[in-house]
């Protein structure tokens, strides 16, 4: 189906970075074509089914040409930078630097906006750029490589540690706005960091369309974090696409809570004796649609993967889960485990999940869960017998659920932030901070 | 020394023993589909007016749909006009006869199968209905049933003297715009089993069809339709066999149940069509559509499956929970080796209140197969209380297999309780040392891993059918006494 | 009863024993102590004929026949039992059927009559106790969800009901607690009889105070280097196995 954002295109092409680059220019072009032959994708598609993204046609988003003078409140995007760590930040699809604190960041360490990085370091971008996630993958994929107008660029090199967690705010402070970013963030041999994506925006309809390529190198470790907060009329596209190499390790904890519409991917490929842990906590209420679709492709032996997504879906929320391991004929000894755990509010919720496992090896280790809707009644029992009643119970149970996603999360001052959020969407709990 | 990964696979495999070929003086129409072949159909049929015009609106249907290419199976394309779409046994006069009217080749085929068809030899407590290529062949104790008023007859009898009751329920459970498998069943479906259990009655004895495909290039179309009236109770089994042939033969059947309040069906499977040999050569394409539409209060439904044979599997035995209470179930085992692939499982509708269902699947692979288990769960808006609990496991047999799980749960309640978990194993060598190093051999070992895998299903089969699955899958049956 | 001769395995290419040397007889305790990699645990896996290893030189025979000859479950019904250093677990198969079927296999090539329903499980709830394990241990699967601890004192129980002529344990004291290894001491203990003898392969000489050996053995590097008495492990428990290494060297 045409798009008519392919029309709109050429008014835009100019104001991209990277025109100078042939390389770029080429890639761009395939992915254009990708697109405009296909628009976005349809429920036809197998991994579309539940997600129904017409919304977005109805309307054009227009991305901002140029850096506009942008009001921010301060004291709006204090409640979302962490203190200690290095943040950059980028406004309606751009970087600004005016707001980014990245003071102290060791000298080889590279936090850079992508357009700013294809201008200086245009050769390490190449070699990264494309590399984890093709155009074929869907065509939000095509879209973003076509459009995008920012991003960050992250390169950590081999053995660096990285001190303080890095926090990448993507924030939009205008409606009708299309913002389509790419990162790319690269933890070399040996070196480790914790990355926190956060996603933030104004309580209007906007697009936010955005796709980070990850790179964790031999016996490298990182950590990422994707706290999306957008706007509750936004709509929120996000392509998580990680290569591991032999004996990594990538932690994923996956935060979705706002927007009206949000669709995650997060796909990864695990070398030998690597591992990759994917956590996700998505809350949805009112109208709110989350599609998290997660795949992870043991093409090597003695990798490990974990998985644990849980949902609470409220008023005519609805939820999907779409999880896929696949375990390749070479993978021996996969070592693979995969939950969903769901819960339904209300009655005009509704939760779609669909774990899935295609095994090509035969000495392997592998298994899925998936429950909707139980409380477990013996805890519930023993709190009535404790004197509490019982919705008082299945709060405080409904409120834990979530709280041990949230309990994961290493870095303290998030761990609060997202608490917090936690208590403001379960004060039935009548659970006290201080008591965590 | 213990077994290598090759020795557990050869353990596993066995010989196809029903693989011979009847020699018959048969009626076959040449193969070609087309709407005059559909009218000669009904025509030799001698069918009710209603009955052309359901198979023309399904042939016409039918011709605008894909064949479905979802699955996770590898089919080569089928030439539709290459297969023949009917071919009987040469009879001396039309109509149903009685046994001793049976072609005695016929009685030694189905003897040969273990389905003694004649008066003396016959089972005792089962009522069998044999049905070989396109036509009912002979139904047994059809007089015994009578008297308490179930009907049990081919279909094409019950066309003449039930078309009423035929017509009031066929295609209410699997429309003809269904999938295309079953548009095209419903163009053309030539026989099958008709039971009808009348309200209060428990069906005295076991009800039974025995499949066989004999004749060469042409397709099976059976159709089944099984209503359970009122407060009635009805265990039916089906089995299938054919013979080894290098082409491919279509399998395309319908069955449908209708449960009405208070009533139960209990409908087993074994399936045993002919698998294609070690190369993947020749076997049975198995499409079928079977749904059991639960309409009545505290209604119960109970898919038990038993599938070995066939080189492509394609089927997902359904329940439509629409009564309140009412309760389906599914259990089935899915054994595939060398080239077969099987993609199977099954859908829970749940719409009435406390509904419940279970899905126990287990999925054994060896060879170079491909078995993949494929499920909806879905709870609907008004499906008050609803509950699933869904175990899928599956055994790999060697490191050229495939096991794939593909749940899909859809829930639309919050008093739902979903609960499903699935599994992926194999049999190691490290087990099976264990075992002999315990005096057990290799071979038991393996019989009772597998069927110590398979149990929680085979406990759900008849007595008879539980051993004839166990023979299928070469385990021997476990100590009862202290099992 | 066993005899090894001049034993040489290798697995592949890879030798792993070279050249090892025991005589056990009716009713003895032995116990082949020593460091890791010296080829005790494939010492075990051959005499019980474990796939993957190869006799390149040298015999065992067991009760005057040529035991690398037959197949594992043949040697299992002759009476060769051994204790597995990593039981493993059999999904869907309780034990008390492992256990029966194992019994009537072993009957049966002796040429005995299976034991019925009833006088199984009277003998299987009487040797249970012994184990001080829980008669629900029975009707679970074999080793599925069982600590390191109970798996370990299935082994035993299985012996116990099996009776074999010979008793291969290997490392059956690594992963118990201390009330655990007395509890599975006990239960070897109650086992010895006049016509059973026992070899134990361990590391740790803990499990010697509790089983006492008559013969103590060191293997190193794929070959006996030291026999002895009882002595000889506490003076590998002072010493260390470094000693014997630096002596053989």
């Amino acid at each position: 189906m045409a798009s008519h954002y392919s029309a709109e295109y050429k008014q835009i092409i100019d104001s991209l970075p990277g025109q100078s680059l042939g390389w770029l220019k080429a890639l761009r072009a395939d992915a254009f074509n990708s697109f405009s032959g296909k628009g976005f994708p349809s429920l036809r598609e197998e991994d579309w089914r539940y997600t129904n993204v017409a919304a977005i046609e109805k309307k054009l988003f227009s991305p901002q040409l140029g850096i506009g003078t942008n009001n921010i409140d301060k004291e709006w995007l204090a409640n979302y930078s962490l203190q200690d760590a290095y943040t950059a930040v980028l406004v309606n699809g751009r970087i600004s630097l005016e707001h980014s604190t990245l003071e102290g960041l060791p000298d080889n360490v590279c936090v850079l906006g992508m357009a700013d990085a294809l201008e200086k370091q245009p050769e390490l971008v190449k070699k990264y750029l494309a590399q984890a996630v093709s155009n074929n993958e869907h065509s939000f994929v095509a879209f973003n490589l076509a459009w995008f107008s920012d991003g960050l660029f992250v390169h950590i090199p081999s053995r660096q540690i990285v001190d303080k967690p890095i926090q990448l705010i993507h924030l939009v402070t205008q409606a009708d706005l299309l913002t389509t970013t790419r990162n790319i963030l690269v933890v070399d041999e040996m070196a480790e960091a914790s990355i926190i994506e956060t996603y933030v925006g104004v309580n209007d309809a906007y697009l936010s369309a955005t796709v980070s390529e990850v790179f964790v190198g031999r016996n490298a470790e990182l950590t990422l974090y994707k706290v999306q907060n957008e706007g509750e009329k936004a709509y929120h596209f996000g392509g998580t696409y990680i290569k591991q190499e032999r004996d990594s390790r990538f932690n994923h904890h996956n935060f979705a809570f706002g927007s009206l519409l949000t669709r995650n991917d997060i796909h990864t490929d695990l070398d030998i004796a690597s591992e990759c842990n994917l956590n996700g906590l998505f809350l949805g209420a009112k109208r709110q649609h989350i599609d998290n679709h997660t795949r992870i492709i043991h093409s090597q032996p003695h990798a490990i993967s974990r998985e644990l997504y849980k949902g609470i879906l409220n008023q005519r929320a609805r939820g999907v889960f779409q999880g896929r391991v696949i375990v390749t004929e070479d993978a021996q000894k996969t070592d693979s485990e995969m939950n969903n755990n769901n819960l339904l509010l209300s009655n005009d919720a509704e939760v779609d999940t669909k774990p899935q496992l295609e095994i090509y090896a035969d000495d392997v280790k592998c298994g899925h869960g998936v429950t909707v809707g139980q409380l477990d009644e013996k805890s519930i029992f023993y709190m009535q017998s404790r004197c509490v009643d019982e919705e008082t119970a299945r709060n405080i149970l409904t409120f834990a659920f979530a709280n041990e996603m949230v309990d994961k999360v290493m870095i303290e001052s998030l761990r609060e932030k997202l608490l917090e959020q936690l208590l403001e969407r379960f004060p039935q709990a009548g659970v006290e901070k201080s008591w965590l | 020394m213990s077994s290598s990964t090759e020795e557990i696979e050869q353990l596993i495999s066995q010989e196809y023993k029903q693989g011979f070929v009847t020699e018959l003086e048969t009626e076959t129409f040449p193969p070609g589909l087309d709407e005059e072949v559909i009218a000669k159909l009904s025509k030799i049929k001698n069918e009710p007016d209603f009955m052309l015009e359901y198979r023309l609106k399904a042939f016409r249907h039918w011709q605008t749909m894909k064949n479905p290419d979802w699955a996770q199976l590898n089919v080569e394309p089928i030439d539709y006009q290459a297969i023949s779409y009917y071919s009987a046994p040469k009879r001396k006069e039309d109509g149903p006869q009685s046994l001793d009217e049976v072609d005695p080749e016929l009685l030694e085929t189905y003897k040969k199968l273990g389905i003694p068809l004649d008066e003396q030899e016959r089972l005792a407590g089962v009522a069998v209905d044999a049905v070989f290529d396109s036509v009912s062949v002979a139904t047994t104790f059809k007089g015994k049933l009578k008297d308490v008023g179930v009907i049990f007859c081919p279909i094409s009898e019950a066309l003449q003297e039930h078309p009423e009751l035929v017509k009031q329920y066929l295609g209410t459970v699997v429309p003809e715009t269904d999938n295309f498998f079953a548009a095209l069943n419903a163009a053309v479906f030539t026989d099958g089993s008709f039971v009808y259990i009348p309200k209060g009655v428990r069906c005295p004895m076991e009800l039974s069809t025995y499949f066989r495909i004999n004749a060469a290039n042409t397709g099976q179309f059976e159709r089944t339709l099984i209503i359970a009236d009122e407060g009635s109770h009805v265990s039916y089994l089906e089995g299938c066999t054919a013979p080894m042939r290098d082409e491919n033969q279509l399998h395309a059947a319908v069955v449908e149940l209708i449960v009405m309040d208070n009533a139960e069906i209990k409908y087993s499977t074994v399936q045993n069509w002919y698998p294609g040999d070690e190369n993947g050569v020749g076997g049975i394409y198995n499409f079928v559509t079977k749904r059991a539409e639960c309409r009545g209060h505290n209604s119960k439904v109970s898919w038990t499956q038993v599938e070995t044979g066939s080189a492509i599997t394609w089927k997902y035995p359904s329940c439509v929970l629409l009564g309140d209470n009412s309760v389906g179930e599914f259990y089935s085992v899915a054994l595939t080796n060398n080239y077969q692939q099987a993609d199977t499982g099954t859908k829970m509708i749940h719409i009435g209140k406390n509904t419940s269902s279970t899905i126990i699947s287990k999925g054994i692979s060896a060879g170079k197969a491909q078995n993949t288990y494929r499920g909806l769960v879905k709870v609907g808006k008004g499906a008050e209380n609803a509950r699933n609990f869904t175990q899928c496991d599956s055994l790999l047999v060697g490191d050229k297999c495939g096991a794939h799980t593909f749940p899909y749960v859809e829930v639309k309640q919050p008093s739902a309780q979903i609960e499903h978990e699935a599994t992926t194993s194999k049999i190691s060598e490290d087990q099976l040392f264990f075992c002999q190093q315990r005096g057990i051999s290799a071979e038991d070992a393996v019989s009772m891993i597998v069927n110590g895998f398979c149990k929680e299903v085979f406990k759900e089969l008849p007595m008879e059918f539980a051993v004839e699955a166990q023979a299928l899958l070469g385990i021997s049956l476990e100590g009862s006494s202290v099992g | 009863m066993l005899s090894i001769k001049n034993l040489h395995v290798s697995v592949g290419e890879k030798p792993i024993l070279k050249g090892v040397n025991l005589e056990i007889n009716s009713s003895e305790v032995h116990a082949i102590m020593g460091p890791n990699g010296a080829g005790k645990s494939t010492l075990a896996h051959v005499l019980s004929g474990k796939a993957g290893y190869t006799v390149t030189q040298g015999s065992v025979t067991f009760k005057g026949q040529d035991l690398l000859d037959l197949s594992p479950e043949i040697r299992a019904r002759e009476g060769v039992f051994l204790a597995f250093q990593y039981p493993v677990e059999i999904p869907g198969v309780s034990n008390i059927y492992l256990l029966k079927a194992a019994l009537n296999s072993i009957r049966k090539h002796k040429g005995l009559e299976e034991v019925d329903a009833m006088d199984f499980l009277t003998l299987v709830k009487d040797k249970i106790k012994l184990l001080q394990m829980d008669e629900k241990f029975l009707y679970r699967a074999v080793n599925e969800g069982f600590s390191g601890g109970e798996k370990k004192r299935n082994e035993i129980l299985q012996a116990a009901i099996l009776e074999p002529a010979l008793c291969v344990l290997d490392e059956t004291d690594s992963g118990l607690d201390i009330d655990a290894l007395k509890i599975v001491a006990d239960g070897v203990n109650s086992l010895r009889a006049p016509d059973r003898s026992f070899l134990m392969i361990t590391h740790y000489q803990r499990l010697l105070d509790y089983i006492k050996p008559d013969f103590v053995h060191v293997l190193a590097d794929g070959q006996i280097v030291k026999s002895g008495g009882p002595e000889l492990a506490l003076e590998l428990e002072a010493k260390g196995y470094q000693w014997i290494e630096e002596k053989a060297a």
